[in-house]
């Protein structure tokens, strides 16, 4: 059956909509070195959509302020130059994938996880001495590290619900589940994704080995160790769900050994963690 | 220590209409806690939060009355997800996961109220104002009134600035965007400014110098001791306490601060100092 189910979700993923040139551009922006409002600016002010969404995110309730903001330049004051790139962002990528419907993953579950996975993943950056312009690299790898699984619960939504009833009963992590049902995992459906995105090489790998960081190349470890060590955050303390409910202990302490990353050092920033997921969390109303 | 170890944690008392407003729950509200059970029972407060960063709630599952039957607490505070309700944030601190009681527990009879910009009366004459600050996440200053006189709050919050280039140099330059940027950073300090206006004490954010704060912290959300002893200046404020400290501050550090700033050359007519653990102010 693998054979079967592998070409349905390739059908699927061929079939998603490239990302737009604005959002390429947006993307070689956010991975900048200091950039700056003007060129932020001029670039969200080119797609229609994207500086609508900006502005709806100001005017929102989260915000709820007495006045109608209704330029870009206005809402770059106010919210900040931080917070308007993150959104252009997260605003694209989540507006490509949120749409998509199925009845074994809860979604609003699934991206409060991703949220977590990336804001935790860009704080071990900050903590690993990352430079300022990587940061973001690791936030988006933490945010679409498990976009591979949409395309499987969408297509094969009974099978998926086996999968998530597999990990709860036998106790294995949910990749060792879609293995045993699909005969391939999330990961090789989230490299497949990548590549129909032209996501950098970095991005790729870490949707490709965030559950086998050791298998990666020695180039991008340090992010997919990031990325392998936010998930594990993010599950342990049940930050949402992407419906890996089950933490393997041995597996937790092998990858904190080969990373050299203290989870220490990580505990101390749960509050830290915890502001950035309330302040990332508005994206998903918006997008 | 002098200057003080613990997190926000502001007590506003009204003897004579023995009424009590507590601002913020960050760590000294344990302390609070306990001498409130030294006083007399039961307890029955306002706790304003000015928004809900970890160092501004952790003190509410070590405050002592809580526990006790017949506490009344009444909490408000800006909600940051939409999702979650203030009751989520504040008290599912005491989730097993973090803390050996449940709020479902607690003795104490507790109400949440989400607030937004706006205006409410406490009764006895008492009137709470709310106003947004400029923090990463909802923040908000409050001016409580009572009997002619004002009482105000503003942390977190740094000074709103223009992000745009000014330079016409600059091959970036626009002139337009410069302009606006302008216009609306200074509008929005003024709406601060014009918030705490008056006010007998303002307790204000100054967690940096401005040398600091150019160096390292654009953008973290916190304000310079020289922009807010100008702004107090400006704004006639009568007492000034510059409050959320650098945590890495030492008391030599802040007395070194209090000659160079605490001073009519700098503060003008309004009387500034660095605010102080457990420390009382009568108005």
């Amino acid at each position: 059956m693998s054979e079967k189910h592998l070409q349905t979700i390739q059908n699927y993923i061929n079939k998603m909509p490239s990302l737009s040139t604005t959002m390429t551009k947006v993307l070689e922006v956010c991975n900048q070195p200091d950039v700056s409002a003007n060129d932020l600016n001029k670039i969200i002010s080119l797609d229609p959509v994207l500086t609508g969404n900006v502005l709806k995110l100001i005017n929102s309730a989260y915000y709820a302020l007495p006045n109608h903001v209704a330029s870009l330049t206005r809402a770059i004051i106010i919210l900040g130059i931080n917070t308007v790139k993150n959104l252009a962002l997260s605003t694209a990528v989540i507006g490509q994938m949120k749409n998509s419907t199925n009845k074994s993953l809860d979604m609003d579950n699934f991206w409060r996880h991703s949220i977590c996975v990336g804001v935790t993943a860009r704080a071990i950056a900050v903590q690993q001495k990352i430079a300022m312009h990587q940061r973001e690299e690791f936030f988006l790898a933490g945010l679409l590290h498990d976009v591979g699984k949409i395309p499987m619960a969408h297509c094969f939504s009974d099978e998926y619900t086996d999968c998530l009833t597999l990990c709860k009963e036998q106790k294995i992590a949910l990749h060792e589940a879609e293995m045993q049902v699909f005969g391939f995992t999330h990961q090789h459906c989230g490299r497949t994704i990548a590549d129909k995105w032209k996501l950098n090489d970095n991005i790729a790998a870490a949707m490709e080995y965030h559950h086998e960081p050791e298998k990666s190349d020695e180039v991008h470890r340090l992010l997919i160790f990031s990325v392998a060590i936010a998930d594990l955050y993010a599950n342990i303390f049940a930050i949402g769900s992407a419906g890996n409910e089950y933490v393997d202990e041995e597996r937790v302490l092998q990858i904190l050994k080969q990373s050299n990353i203290s989870w220490n050092k990580i505990a101390q920033m749960h509050g830290t963690i915890q502001k950035a997921i309330e302040k990332a969390s508005i994206f998903l109303q918006v997008s | 220590m002098k200057y003080g170890g613990n997190t926000p944690c502001i007590e506003i008392r009204f003897p004579e209409i023995n009424r009590l407003i507590i601002i913020d729950a960050g760590s000294g509200l344990r302390e609070l806690g306990n001498e409130l059970m030294d006083r007399k029972l039961p307890v029955e407060a306002h706790l304003f939060l000015t928004h809900t960063h970890w160092d501004h709630i952790m003190g509410f599952p070590f405050f002592a009355p809580a526990y006790v039957s017949g506490t009344h607490l009444r909490v408000y505070g800006p909600v940051t997800y939409e999702e979650d309700t203030l009751e989520k944030v504040v008290g599912g601190q005491m989730t097993y996961r973090y803390f050996p009681i449940r709020e479902a527990e607690l003795a104490a009879n507790i109400q949440y109220f989400s607030l937004k910009e706006e205006e409410m009366d406490l009764g006895d004459g008492i009137i709470v104002k709310t106003k947004y600050l400029n923090h990463p996440v909802l923040c908000l200053g409050y001016r409580i009134e009572y009997q002619g006189k004002v009482f105000c709050t503003a942390y977190d919050t740094e000074m709103f600035r223009n992000v745009f280039i000014t330079d016409p140099e600059h091959p970036d330059y626009d002139a337009e965007m410069a302009a606006e940027g302008e216009l609306v950073a200074t509008e929005q300090n003024s709406l601060i400014e014009q918030f705490y206006q008056g006010a007998d004490f303002l307790v204000h954010d100054s967690q940096y110098t401005q040398e600091e704060y150019e160096q390292k912290f654009i953008g973290w959300g916190h304000g310079t001791i020289e922009y807010v002893c100008q702004a107090a200046q400006r704004s006639q404020v009568k007492k000034l306490a510059l409050f959320h400290h650098d945590p890495l501050r030492s008391d030599e550090q802040i007395d070194g601060f209090t000659d160079k700033y605490c001073n009519k050359d700098y503060c003008g007519d309004t009387e500034a100092f660095f605010a102080q653990e457990g420390q009382v102010v009568e108005l």
